[in-house]
């Protein structure tokens, strides 16, 4: 089990290690203005072939590139209800104080559960593997994050539960 | 090891030129300014700040004989700076363009500059002596996409491009009035001003850092395809070849004689290439040191590794932390991308055995291949 989270952790890295060469380039078709090559999608020739890396039917992560930004998408494993739940209110919480983390995106890209956009700007003032390591200790961490709230929430029911019925015994 | 000098000027550099007698360096700070810096008995001062631009300056270059300064920037404009007393005095130059400008070069004699740009033109500018006005002159056919590179032939009449569709062009950019010419330079001399003399389809992926040999023999540009193509005999029937790099792309390139180049990337290493005897190029060395370590820090147990990385928070300022992860640190002497590599040598000289270059993290830094016997062969 964790092996093949391993696998899937190290494809995503040395994927991103060569996506995340990224350099300041003014647009194409709005004088003065630099925007995200990848939001914008005008240009084909500034994009580069989005890889898609699965582990599973549940979980994959989409990285997109360009000549400025890269966008990565993942989806989360959701074994049932609960868990759908829980993902999206966490990652929803997340995702609204997106400035605070700065590569995260405020909005998911359709079909997936968050997003990450990084720019030429993140590049050049945090260190690339620094932000490699950010990226997929986020991926570890998510999924921690979620057993452990599920885990939470069983117990919590579990012990209104008992403490509830007592009063019938 | 052959990095002599290390000094960082800023937070980001964007691209820096020299001046001719090489004790002032300029560079674009990532902002709208030109900082100009003397080295005076070991120490760099700020001699000069330019600034006239609104957006950042994406190229500078410093002519050699005449001590000009031409500065390109994403805001369309461009300026030609010349020093009167203790002032650089500012020239606007018109270039017409109507996106932002990405790279800039003086022509081998000084009298013309190229400019490649987003709004997918080259500028070739020229000075008016009836005007008192620099000109500029477009050529606005071919180009599907921006320029990323341009590069003069040493005979000035010839340039190549680079643009982000992968393709490598050279063009005739003989102007009436301002070039003469020259009964031996050959038939690529009689084109016409703006005629395409030969187009290159080698890369599939965005090309950047076109440069020509020393004597024009040769010409050598980069994919962002982890490619490095060198073209002999660019001309009717040109012999290309590419060199596979192991590691990621180039940004930039720079001949060091006929035989050797050095390109330098996002892999933070500046790497020689050279050409044996019967010319065929390959991939030589890296020429900073190069250590590779798994994870810094000593090694734990991977419970007691994750505890202490929460105890401890995980910051991007942080060192590094979680056992079996390999996060590479590169020991290179530039610590991200390098973007600019630029001859120290005096122009027009056949060989460099000093360069320096500049890169995303701040730093300036000055090669000297004096001391690399097995790269010597080639100068």
């Amino acid at each position: 089990m964790a092996n093949s989270l391993r696998l899937y952790l190290t494809c995503i890295r040395s994927t991103l290690e060569a996506a995340m060469c990224l350099q300041n380039f003014p647009c194409q078709e709005v004088e003065r203005h630099n925007k995200p090559e990848v939001e914008l999608q005008t240009s084909p020739e500034l994009l580069l072939n989005p890889v898609l890396i699965c582990r599973n039917e549940a979980e994959k992560c989409l990285i997109e590139t360009s000549i400025n930004s890269l966008r990565i998408s993942l989806k989360v494993k959701q074994a049932d209800e609960l868990e759908n739940i829980l993902t999206k209110k966490f990652l929803r919480f997340l995702s609204m104080r997106a400035e605070a983390f700065q590569v995260l995106r405020r909005k998911p890209v359709q079909g997936y559960d968050i997003s990450f956009l990084i720019t030429n700007y993140h590049c050049e003032e945090m260190q690339k593997h620094k932000l490699i390591d950010f990226i997929v200790q986020f991926m570890e961490d998510i999924d921690k994050e979620i057993s452990e709230l599920k885990m939470s929430v069983n117990t919590r029911g579990r012990l209104v539960a008992a403490e509830f019925l007592k009063q019938f015994i | 090891m052959a990095a002599i000098s290390v000094h960082r000027f800023a937070l980001c550099i964007t691209c820096h030129s020299w001046s001719p007698d090489r004790s002032m360096v300029a560079f674009c700070p990532n902002s709208n300014e030109v900082h100009i810096y003397r080295l005076s008995e070991d120490k760099w001062e700020r001699a000069y700040v330019l600034q006239k631009h609104d957006q950042i300056v994406s190229g500078i270059d410093w002519s050699a004989r005449s001590n000009r300064i031409v500065t390109v920037s994403h805001d369309r404009n461009s300026y030609v700076w010349n020093l009167e007393g203790s002032e650089w005095v500012p020239t606007l130059v018109i270039l017409r363009l109507n996106h932002a400008a990405l790279c800039v070069q003086w022509s081998p004699q000084e009298n013309k500059f190229a400019v490649g740009s987003g709004a997918k033109t080259v500028c070739i500018c020229y000075y008016e002596l009836e005007n008192n006005w620099w000109v500029s002159k477009l050529i606005r056919k071919r180009h599907n996409s921006s320029v990323t590179s341009v590069a003069w032939h040493p005979n000035n009449i010839l340039l190549a491009t680079t643009s982000t569709v992968g393709k490598c062009r050279v063009f005739s950019t003989f102007i009436k009035g301002v070039d003469t010419r020259d009964s031996d330079a050959g038939a690529s001399a009689d084109a016409k001003f703006g005629e395409q003399i030969l187009q290159l389809d080698l890369s599939y992926s965005w090309a950047f850092g076109v440069k020509w040999s020393p004597r024009g023999n040769t010409l050598a540009y980069v994919g962002h395809n982890s490619m490095i193509y060198f073209v002999d005999d660019v001309g009717p029937s040109p012999l290309a070849q590419n060199v596979l790099l192991c590691g990621l792309p180039l940004r930039d390139v720079l001949f060091i004689s006929e035989r050797m180049a050095v390109g330098v990337g996002f892999d933070c290493n500046p790497m020689v290439f050279a050409a044996d005897e019967s010319g065929i190029w390959n991939f030589i060395k890296f020429l900073g040191e190069r250590k590779t370590s798994s994870f810094s820090g000593p090694k734990y147990g991977s419970q007691f590794s994750e505890a202490f990385g929460k105890f401890y928070g995980q910051s991007r300022q942080g060192t590094s932390n979680n056992g079996g992860e390999n996060s590479r640190h590169l020991e290179s002497v530039h610590e991200n991308c390098i973007t600019c590599i630029v001859s120290l040598e005096e122009s027009g000289s056949s060989s460099t055995r000093r360069f320096s270059t500049s890169g995303v993290d701040g730093n300036i830094v000055i090669w000297d291949l004096e001391n690399s016997e097995d790269l010597l062969e080639f100068l």
